[in-house]
């Protein structure tokens, strides 16, 4: 029985939240047990992912590779629990279980109603198995399914609050979604045509010895993956969407939407882009240098934008599409040092995002603020809450011994190594920036006068949630090694083709 | 002239590209929140379109073993195969993207996206 768990654990971390996900609605009536159950296989999925790490780490790492069904490679569907793949199911595992804590006792208030909690999280498991999925996937039509699954499971949690506004923002994101999912299966599409394979591996052996023959199509293919996954992880000319879409959503959804879920289209982007193109290829077609300039731009735009936002969690949103500058930014630079930071930063950005709209949540359910200018003295009203929002703010600023420092910090010197001195200027400037959207809000907080305003910290679950994440921020910025080597090997993995 | 014989031989691809640029000119020109969804459904018809017609092969019989002709040519079944998928897909959003339309119809008594700009910018305002 063990062993049969043990063999199968890289589909059993996608499979198990999607059954689950389809158990709950069943169970309409018990939301407390549709609560823990969401609970107990968050944390299985930790439990899963943190096995899988230790399988990868030790010993130079060698990746679990599984054939779903049996059936090998250039035929059946491939799962690489490499180091990659392990370290983004870690960090979906890691932001999953603090937003499900989060939820337990105040979604029920925030989606109106105890059996559309349970659809909500009919929707989260699904969101959950979907980015599982694209952690480990190493097939492009898998990445297509999966990347369905979660944008349809995000647009239900942006709506799930069902007034007009978030239903009109899930529709907006559900266009422009569509339109990038269209483009991304035609992107596959011609890298099918081409090579005849759909295994990333495969793909790419195909790809190198035919390229030269269609170049035309290569760049279709290349145009059409770069815009459909630009528009669906909010790159910067394509983010539209994201504000609306994140600030109208329930709390817990919008930690999981903007840490995780553009997260999970960026990962699958950077293996598609680096699996099967590869560094030579990406080079070739230009992408490395149109995807760091927008990365550059994105950081600059959405950090002016966030800093001329009041609504706390529009602020937050807009923040997202600076922050996901950064990842694509060391995507484009193409050395190992760039790509690791970008991979970490992914990662780091991630908890710290999750813990920024977690508070954000806990406080305007505690004093039904949604406007920074208002929240004088919140700081002194709800200590853990906001401690949590001042270390998921350090991070993002990027201050030493805050998770989002050490990425930052690889990506600087990545940039230096590229000999890309604006690069190494838009990251500083971005620190600048963001330190200039996120400071105000600590200061409001923590040196205003409180007025007679009421607020306390929120229950029991929410509080450990919000401390969970807050710790996982502080652990990655003070002790990042195993985590900085596997995503140092992951770089070395992906620069590893040609 | 060669250039219009390639057009001629590979229509599926042409007319794939003809319904992609139909479907993303009514997305991105028409207000109507229903002629989007149609339009969004035009331009997965024709990604799949150039899918299933490159899985197919001239002359090619269905992919299933035949004893009888060794030599014959079997058509591509996988693109096929995935499309079927494409399409579940494509109908799910569907559903779900109408059943939005449906929710904001009720909020606001129209389908036309400008004016529901409009009318909750007039709300905001007040």
């Amino acid at each position: 029985m063990m062993t049969a768990v043990r063999d199968n654990l890289p589909v059993l971390v996608v499979v198990a939240p999607l059954c689950v996900a389809f158990v709950l609605p069943t169970l309409v009536r018990r939301l407390r047990l549709v609560e823990s159950l969401v609970i107990a296989i968050t944390v299985i999925g930790l439990l899963g992912a943190g096995y899988l790490a230790s399988r990868v780490y030790p010993g130079g790492g060698t990746a679990l590779v599984y054939s779903v069904g049996g059936w090998p490679a250039p035929w059946g569907i491939e799962l690489i629990a490499g180091s990659a793949g392990t370290l983004v199911l870690l960090m979906v595992a890691m932001v999953v279980l603090p937003a499900a804590l989060f939820s337990a006792g105040s979604l029920t208030r925030e989606v109106g109603g105890s059996s559309r909690a349970v659809w909500f999280y009919t929707l989260f498991l699904l969101l959950n198995g979907a980015l599982a999925g694209m952690a480990v996937t190493n097939d492009m039509f898998n990445v297509f399914v999966l990347v369905e699954v979660a944008t349809l499971s995000c647009c239900g949690m942006v709506a799930a609050r069902g007034h007009s506004r978030a239903a009109e923002a899930a529709l907006t994101y559900l266009i422009l979604a569509s339109l990038g999912s269209a483009l991304v299966l035609g992107g596959i599409g011609f890298l099918y045509i081409i090579t005849g394979h759909l295994n990333m591996g495969f793909a790419s052996q195909e790809l190198h010895r035919i390229w030269q023959d269609y170049p035309r199509v290569i760049w279709m293919a290349a145009s059409f993956l770069l815009v459909g996954f630009g528009v669906k992880s909010a790159l910067f000319p394509l983010h539209v969407w994201l504000p609306d879409a994140h600030s109208y959503a329930p709390s817990p959804a919008s930690a999981v939407l903007s840490g995780l879920a553009v997260k999970g289209y960026l990962i699958c982007f950077m293996k598609i882009l680096y699996n099967v193109f590869g560094p030579s290829l990406i080079q070739e077609f230009a992408m490395d240098r149109i995807i760091t300039v927008l990365g550059m731009l994105g950081i600059i735009a959405g950090s002016l934008f966030a800093i001329a936002q009041d609504e706390l969690k529009r602020r937050l949103a807009f923040s997202t599409v600076a922050q996901l500058g950064y990842a694509f930014l060391g995507m484009g630079l193409i050395n190992k040092t760039a790509l690791t930071g970008s991979i970490y930063y992914v990662i780091g950005h991630a908890v710290s995002k999750a813990s920024l709209f977690l508070a954000a949540g806990a406080i305007i359910a505690a004093t039904g603020k949604e406007r920074i200018s208002e929240l004088a003295g919140i700081g002194r009203k709800m200590p853990i809450t906001m401690a949590a929002f001042t270390a998921g703010s350090f991070s993002l600023v990027g201050i030493p011994l805050f998770s989002g420092f050490v990425g930052k910090w690889h990506l600087l010197l990545g940039s230096l190594e590229a000999g890309n001195w604006l690069a190494a200027a838009v990251i500083i400037a971005g620190s600048v920036l963001c330190g200039a959207y996120l400071f105000p809000i600590l200061r409001i907080a923590y040196f205003e006068p409180a007025p007679t305003a009421d607020g306390m910290d929120p229950g029991m679950p929410q509080k450990l949630a919000m401390v969970l994440l807050a710790a996982v921020v502080v652990i990655l910025g003070v002790a990042p090694g195993p985590f900085l080597e596997l995503a140092g090997r992951a770089a070395v993995d992906f620069l590893a083709i040609r | 002239m060669v250039l219009l014989k390639k057009l001629l031989i590979n229509y599926p691809y042409f007319a794939a590209v003809i319904l992609f640029a139909i479907g993303t000119l009514i997305v991105l020109t028409r207000s109507n929140l229903v002629k989007k969804l149609i339009g969004i459904n035009i331009i997965e018809s024709a990604v799949f379109l150039m899918f299933v017609a490159a899985g197919n092969i001239r002359n090619g019989v269905p992919p299933i073993l035949n004893q009888g002709s060794p030599d014959a040519v079997y058509v591509n079944p996988l693109p096929s195969a995935l499309m079927l998928t494409g399409i579940v897909v494509s109908v799910s959003v569907s559903a779900l993207a109408l059943a939005l339309v449906f929710r904001l119809y009720k909020a606001y008594g129209t389908l036309d996206a400008r004016r529901i700009a409009e009318m909750r910018t007039e709300v905001r305002d007040r």
